[in-house]
C-alpha cells in the first residue's frame, strides 16, 4: 500500500489550557491511514488517543486547542499552521475553514462512532429520526429518500424489524443495538474514513464480539478505512491492520499488527502485552506495569516511559526518543521510540541501568494492566 | 397504560391526599386553645343567646370527628359551609373570587416563562461572558427579594412617581367593557393589561429568576452531552444544535419545576393581592383569617391546596407525555 | 457525594476520621469559590449585627416575649431605642433620610411615622428575620431528617404512611399553611414563637424528601449491609452511618432554605401574622410603610433592601456550596 494515504497526520499537537497548567494531551504524533485499512490507536486512559481522534475532525473544544502539526485528508488540509509575517503561527491559507470542515468533512467524508451509545443518542428523538437527520445532512437526499436509506442501514447492521424500530427511542434499544445504530449512522453517510472511539468498551464481551464481526463484514463490503481507538489489545489483534501505540501523548510504537505482537520493539508495548491475563496459561501472579501513567501536564524528562520501564537506563532520562524506523516488515517500516535500538545512537549499551523507584500515586491503583476483559463501563477512556 | 388511564390513575391517587388535606386543615382550624366561638365573634356584639346560636349552627358543641364527617358529607355535595362574617355560602364566595386569582397567577407564569427561557438559554450559550454574569446576578436578586416588596417598589415607581400604571385593582377581561366604561374591546384589553402588568411582574419575578437559573444549568449540561458532540461530529450546524438537540432535552425538568412552583405562586398570590388590593382568593383568605371565619378559611385552604395538587398532576402528565423515556406505569 | 467506604464496626471512629477529611476538603473548596466567599461575608455581617442586637437588648429578647423596657438604648451611640415611642410632642415623625435636603445626620435613614429612628429599627429588624430563619430551618431540618431517614431506611408501609403525610402537608402552600397554623394555635394573637414552629413544620416535607432519597441510595451501599451483618443496631446505623453520608446535599439545601424561610417570615410579618409591633421587623415595617406610600416613600425602601441583602448572603453561600460539592457544573 504505497499509494497516497487517505489521511496523513504529521506532528499533531493538541493542548488544553487549564488553571492547573497546560496539558499536552497530544504532543507530536504522526501516522497515516490508507484506503481500506483499519489503523489502531492503542493506549491506556489518558494517553491522548481520544483527543487525537477528535482533533482529526477539529472537534476539540475550549479549553483545548490544536496547536501544531498538520492533518491532511485526501490532499486537503484539515489543519495546518504556518509562520506569519510577524513570526507568530497562524492558520494556513489552504486550511479549510470551520464551515468547510463542518459541511464537507464531518459526516460525509469522515464519520465517528463514539464509545457510549447510551449517551451518544439523544433520548428525546427517535433513533430513526436521528439517523435520517444525519443522512440528509451529509448526502444529497431528500427527506423521504433519507428515511429509506436509514431503514436500509438499520437492516444492514443487523437490527430486526427496522421499519418498526425506526420510530423507537434509544432507551428501547439494548446497548449492543444502540452501538449498531451508531455504526449505521457512520456508514450511512458513506464516508471514506470512520473514527471509532472505543466503540466496544462499554459493551460486554459477547456483544463486543458481534460488533467486531459486523464491522469486519461491513468494512470488507464498503472498503471504508478506520481509525480504531481502544485500550484493548485483544480487539487490536482481531481487527486492526496496522497499529499505533500511544503513551502520554506520543506514539511509541507503530507497526503492522502481526509485527507488533510477535516482534514487539518497545518496552511499553511489551509490558502491555505481558500484562494481559491469558486463559491458556496459568501463572503464579499477574504481571502489571508498575506505576501509573503520569499526567500530561508535566511529563517525565527524556523518555516519558522511563520511570516505569524495566529496561530503563540512565541515558533514557536525558534523551527524548523520536519514533524512528527500527525494522522493516513486508516493506512496511516498524517504528519505535526506544533508544535501546541501534537506530538510535546514544550509547544505550554503555549506560547504567536505572534503579526502579516505586511509584507512589495516591488515588489510582498501582495495577495499570490493560486487559481484554471489559472493565466497568466507567473504566475506559473517559478521562481524555 | 395509555395516557388517559394514567391521568385517571393519578387523579385517583390524589384522592387520599385531598382527604388528608381536609383532615389537616380541619385539625388546624380546631387547634385553637380556648373558645373558638368567642374568637370568631371577636369584635361582634354578642350575648349568650347568640353564642349558643352560633355554636349550634356550626355544630361546635359536638365532638370533632362528628363535625368533620358532617363537613365532608357536605363537601361531597358541593357545600363548603357558611361564612359567618359575610353570611354567604363559602362555595359562592370562592367561586366569585377565583377568577382574579387565576388571572394573576397564570399571567405571572406567562411572564416568568416568556422571560426566563430565552434568557436562560442565552446565558448558557454565552457562558462566563458578561451577559452571563449579569443575568446570574439578576436571577440571584430575583430569588432574594420578597415579591410583595417588589410590588410596593413597582407601585412607588410606576404608579406614584411616574403615574404610568394603576396602583391597584384588576380589570377582568371576562366582564363587559361597558361595565368599566371602556370604549370597545381594544381599550378593554389594554386596560386589562395595564392593570395586570405590575402585579404580574411582582408575583412572577421569583419564578422567573428560579426558572432562568435552572434553564441555564440545564442547557449547559445538555450542551455538554455526548449526543451534542455526536451531532457536531456529523456536521449539524450550531444553530440547529442549540435549537433542537440541546434545547429539547433541557426542557424536561423545567416542566416539573413549573408545577411545583405553583405552591409558592399561590402563597405569593395572597401577598400580591394584598399589596395591589385585588379581589381574589388570596385577599379573601386574608380577610377570613383576620375575622377567624372558620369555614371560609377551611374552604379556601382546601381549594388552594386542591389547585396545587391538580396543577402538579397536570405537569406530571405533560412530562410523562413529552419524555419518551417515561412509561405510564410509573407512579412518580 | 457520599464519603468513601468505611469500615464495618460498631463504632464511629474510622467513619468520623474520613468524614472529617471530607468536610475539611469541602470547606477548602468552598472558601476558594468567590461566590461562596462573598456570601459568607454577607452572612457574617448580618449575623454579627443580629448577635449584637440580641445580646445588647437584654437576653430576654431570645424568648421573643414582649419586652416593654430594656437596658440597651445608649450602648452604641448610633442606635436609639427601636421600640420605645418618643414622648408625645417630641416626636419628629416621617423625617426623610440624611441625604435628603430635609433630613438630618441624627437620623441617617430618617424616622418612622411614630418618630422612632429608622436606622436603628432596620438594624434591630435583623433579629426576628435571622433568628426565625435559622431556628425554623433548623426545626424543619431536624424534623425532616428524622422522618425522612426513618421512612427511607425502613421502607414498606412505614415509608408509605410517612410519605403520604408529607405529601399532604406539602400540598398546602407554605404561606397559607403557616398563617392558618400560627393564627389558630395562638388563639388569634399570632406572634414570633408560633411563626417559628409553623414555618419549621411547613418545611419538614422538603427536607424529609431529600433525606429520604439520599437514604434510599445510601441504604443500598455495601457498608450498610456489612454493618447490619455485624449486628449494629438499626438506630446506630441510621445515626452514624446513614445520616452522615446523606448529608452533603442536604446542607446545601438547608442554606438555600434559610433564604426561603426569611422570605416567608417577611411575608408573614407583612400581613401581620409574625412579629408584632413594637418589635422591629422588616416585614412588619413594610406593612406600615405600605400605608404611607404616598406621603413617605423612603419607609418602603430600606426594609426591603435589608431583606434582600440578608437573603442574598445565604443564597450566595448556598450556591457556592453547591458548586463546591457538585463538580459537574463547574464554571
Amino acid at each position: 500500500m504505497s499509494s497516497e494515504p487517505l489521511l496523513r497526520v504529521e506532528n499533531l499537537k493538541t493542548q488544553f489550557f487549564t488553571d492547573a497548567g497546560t496539558v499536552r494531551a497530544v504532543d507530536g504524533i504522526s501516522f497515516e491511514v490508507h484506503e481500506g485499512e483499519i489503523v489502531g490507536l492503542v493506549g491506556e486512559s489518558g494517553a491522548g488517543k481520544s483527543v487525537a481522534s477528535m482533533s482529526l475532525l477539529r472537534l476539540v473544544e475550549n479549553p483545548g486547542e490544536i496547536v501544531g502539526g498538520e492533518i491532511t485528508y485526501r490532499g486537503e488540509t484539515i489543519f495546518g499552521l504556518e509562520e506569519g509575517p510577524d513570526g507568530e503561527l497562524r492558520e494556513r491559507e489552504d486550511m479549510l475553514s470551520n464551515e468547510e470542515v463542518r459541511t464537507r468533512i464531518r459526516g460525509n467524508e469522515i464519520a465517528v462512532i463514539f464509545q457510549d451509545p447510551m449517551e451518544s443518542l439523544n433520548p428525546v428523538f427517535t433513533v430513526g429520526g436521528q439517523l435520517r437527520e444525519f443522512i440528509e445532512l451529509n448526502r444529497d437526499l431528500s427527506s423521504g429518500e433519507a428515511r429509506e436509506e436509514a431503514v436500509d442501514m438499520l437492516r444492514e447492521v443487523g437490527i430486526p424489524d427496522p421499519e418498526e424500530r425506526y420510530d423507537e427511542y434509544p432507551h428501547q434499544f439494548s446497548g449492543g443495538m444502540r452501538q449498531r445504530v451508531l455504526i449505521a449512522m457512520a456508514l450511512a453517510c458513506e464516508p471514506n474514513l470512520i473514527i471509532a472511539d472505543e466503540p466496544t468498551t462499554a459493551l460486554d464481551v459477547t456483544v463486543e464480539g458481534q460488533i467486531i464481526d459486523l464491522v469486519d463484514d461491513l468494512q470488507e463490503k464498503y472498503g471504508t478505512s478506520f481509525v480504531w481507538v481502544t485500550h484493548d489489545m485483544g480487539v487490536v489483534a482481531e481487527i486492526c491492520d496496522r497499529v499505533n501505540v500511544m503513551y502520554l501523548g506520543e506514539i511509541v510504537e507503530q507497526a503492522p499488527v502481526d509485527e507488533l505482537f510477535y516482534d514487539t520493539k518497545h518496552p511499553y508495548t511489551e509490558a502491555l502485552l505481558d500484562s494481559i491475563p491469558r486463559p491458556d496459561r496459568t501463572v503464579g501472579e499477574l504481571d502489571p506495569i508498575e506505576g501509573v501513567m503520569p499526567e500530561a501536564i508535566s511529563p517525565p524528562s527524556g523518555c516519558r516511559f522511563h520511570p516505569r520501564c524495566p529496561d530503563a537506563r540512565e541515558v533514557c532520562q536525558r534523551v527524548h526518543p523520536e519514533t524512528k524506523p527500527v525494522a522493516v516488515a513486508d516493506g512496511e517500516p516498524h517504528r519505535a521510540a526506544c533508544v535501546k535500538h541501534d537506530a538510535f545512537d546514544v550509547g544505550y549499551d554503555e549506560s547504567v541501568p536505572l534503579e526502579k523507584e516505586p511509584q507512589t500515586s495516591s488515588e489510582s491503583e498501582t495495577d495499570a494492566a490493560v486487559s481484554p476483559e471489559p472493565a466497568e463501563t466507567n473504566g475506559g477512556g473517559e478521562s481524555e | 397504560m395509555g395516557l388517559l388511564r394514567y391521568t385517571v390513575y393519578r387523579f385517583i391517587q390524589a384522592i387520599p391526599v385531598l382527604i388528608g388535606i381536609s383532615i389537616l386543615t380541619f385539625v388546624l382550624a380546631n387547634l385553637t386553645p380556648g373558645d373558638p366561638v368567642r374568637l370568631m365573634l371577636q369584635g361582634v356584639e354578642a350575648d349568650q343567646e347568640m353564642i349558643e346560636q352560633v355554636e349550634a349552627r356550626y355544630g361546635l358543641d359536638r365532638p370533632m370527628h362528628e363535625r368533620y364527617l358532617d363537613y365532608m358529607a357536605g363537601l361531597v355535595q358541593g357545600d363548603m359551609g357558611h361564612s359567618f362574617h359575610r353570611n354567604r355560602p363559602v362555595s359562592e364566595l370562592i367561586a366569585s373570587r377565583i377568577g382574579p386569582t387565576l388571572l394573576l397567577v397564570l399571567s405571572a407564569y406567562a411572564f416568568a416563562l416568556v422571560t426566563s427561557i430565552p434568557l436562560g438559554i442565552l446565558a448558557a450559550k454565552r457562558r462566563n461572558e458578561p451577559f452571563d454574569h449579569v443575568s446570574r446576578i439578576v436571577a440571584l436578586l430575583g430569588v432574594s427579594t420578597p415579591s410583595f416588596w417588589i410590588g410596593i417598589m413597582l407601585i412607588l415607581i410606576f404608579a406614584v412617581q411616574l403615574g404610568w400604571l394603576p396602583s391597584a385593582d384588576l380589570v377582568y377581561p371576562w366582564w363587559s367593557p361597558e361595565a368599566y366604561g371602556h370604549d370597545g374591546y381594544v381599550e378593554h384589553l389594554v386596560e386589562t393589561i395595564r392593570h395586570l402588568l405590575l402585579p404580574m411582574i411582582a408575583l412572577g419575578t421569583l419564578q422567573m429568576a428560579t426558572l432562568m437559573r435552572v434553564e441555564r444549568t440545564q442547557m449547559i449540561e445538555s450542551l455538554q452531552g455526548e449526543y451534542v458532540k455526536l451531532a457536531r461530529a456529523y456536521g449539524v450546524p450550531e444553530r440547529t444544535i442549540m435549537r433542537k438537540h440541546a434545547f429539547q432535552v433541557a426542557q424536561l425538568p423545567i416542566i416539573t419545576i413549573v408545577g411545583l412552583n405553583l405552591s409558592t405562586a399561590l402563597g405569593g398570590a395572597v401577598l400580591i393581592e394584598f399589596v395591589f388590593n385585588i379581589n381574589g382568593l388570596g385577599r379573601l383568605f386574608y380577610d377570613a383569617i383576620v375575622q377567624l371565619d372558620y369555614q371560609l378559611i377551611m374552604g379556601i385552604t382546601m381549594i388552594i391546596a386542591t389547585m396545587f395538587v391538580i396543577g402538579v398532576i397536570i405537569t406530571d402528565i405533560a412530562y410523562a407525555y413529552i419524555d419518551p423515556r417515561v412509561t405510564y406505569g410509573e407512579a412518580e | 457525594m457520599a464519603v468513601g467506604e468505611s469500615q464495618v464496626g460498631s463504632g464511629s471512629e474510622p467513619e468520623t476520621k474520613e468524614l472529617q477529611a471530607g468536610w475539611r476538603n469541602t470547606l477548602r473548596k468552598v472558601m476558594q469559590d468567590t461566590t461562596a466567599r462573598w456570601g459568607l461575608y454577607v452572612i457574617t455581617f448580618v449575623l454579627a449585627i443580629t448577635a449584637y442586637t440580641l445580646v445588647d437588648g437584654n437576653l430576654s429578647r431570645l424568648t421573643f416575649g414582649n419586652v416593654s423596657d430594656f437596658a440597651m438604648a445608649e450602648t452604641l451611640p448610633i442606635f436609639e431605642h427601636p421600640e420605645r415611642l418618643p414622648p408625645p410632642g417630641e416626636a419628629e415623625t416621617n423625617v426623610p433620610p440624611a441625604f435628603h435636603p430635609d433630613g438630618t445626620l441624627e437620623h441617617p435613614l430618617g424616622t418612622d411615622p411614630n418618630g422612632r429612628d429608622y436606622f436603628t429599627r432596620i438594624v434591630y429588624g435583623a433579629q426576628v428575620s435571622v433568628s426565625v430563619g435559622l431556628a425554623a430551618t433548623f426545626l424543619g431540618l431536624v424534623g425532616g431528617t428524622i422522618i425522612g431517614s426513618v421512612a427511607g431506611y425502613y421502607g414498606g408501609w412505614v415509608d408509605d404512611v410517612l410519605m403520604r403525610a408529607i405529601e399532604t402537608v406539602y400540598a398546602i402552600p407554605p404561606l397559607i399553611l403557616i398563617i392558618v397554623f400560627t393564627v389558630f394555635v395562638s388563639g388569634g394573637s399570632p406572634d414570633v414563637q408560633f411563626a417559628i414552629v409553623g414555618v419549621g413544620i411547613a418545611f419538614i416535607p422538603v427536607f424529609a424528601r431529600i433525606i429520604r432519597s439520599e437514604v434510599l441510595s445510601v441504604r443500598e451501599m455495601d457498608y450498610i449491609e456489612a454493618a447490619r451483618a455485624a449486628g449494629v443496631k438499626d438506630r446506630n446505623i441510621i445515626l452514624y452511618h446513614v445520616i452522615p453520608n446523606s448529608f452533603a446535599p442536604v446542607l446545601v439545601y438547608a442554606t438555600l432554605q434559610i433564604g426561603v424561610t426569611i422570605l416567608i417570615v417577611a411575608g408573614l410579618s407583612f400581613l401581620g401574622f409574625g412579629a408584632q409591633p413594637p418589635t422591629p421587623d422588616w416585614g412588619e415595617m413594610l406593612q406600615t410603610s405600605h400605608g404611607y406610600m404616598h406621603s413617605n416613600v423612603w419607609l418602603s425602601i430600606w426594609p426591603g433592601v435589608a431583606i434582600m441583602i440578608t437573603i442574598m448572603g445565604f443564597n450566595l453561600f448556598g450556591d457556592g456550596l453547591q458548586d463546591a460539592l457538585d463538580p459537574r457544573i463547574n464554571d
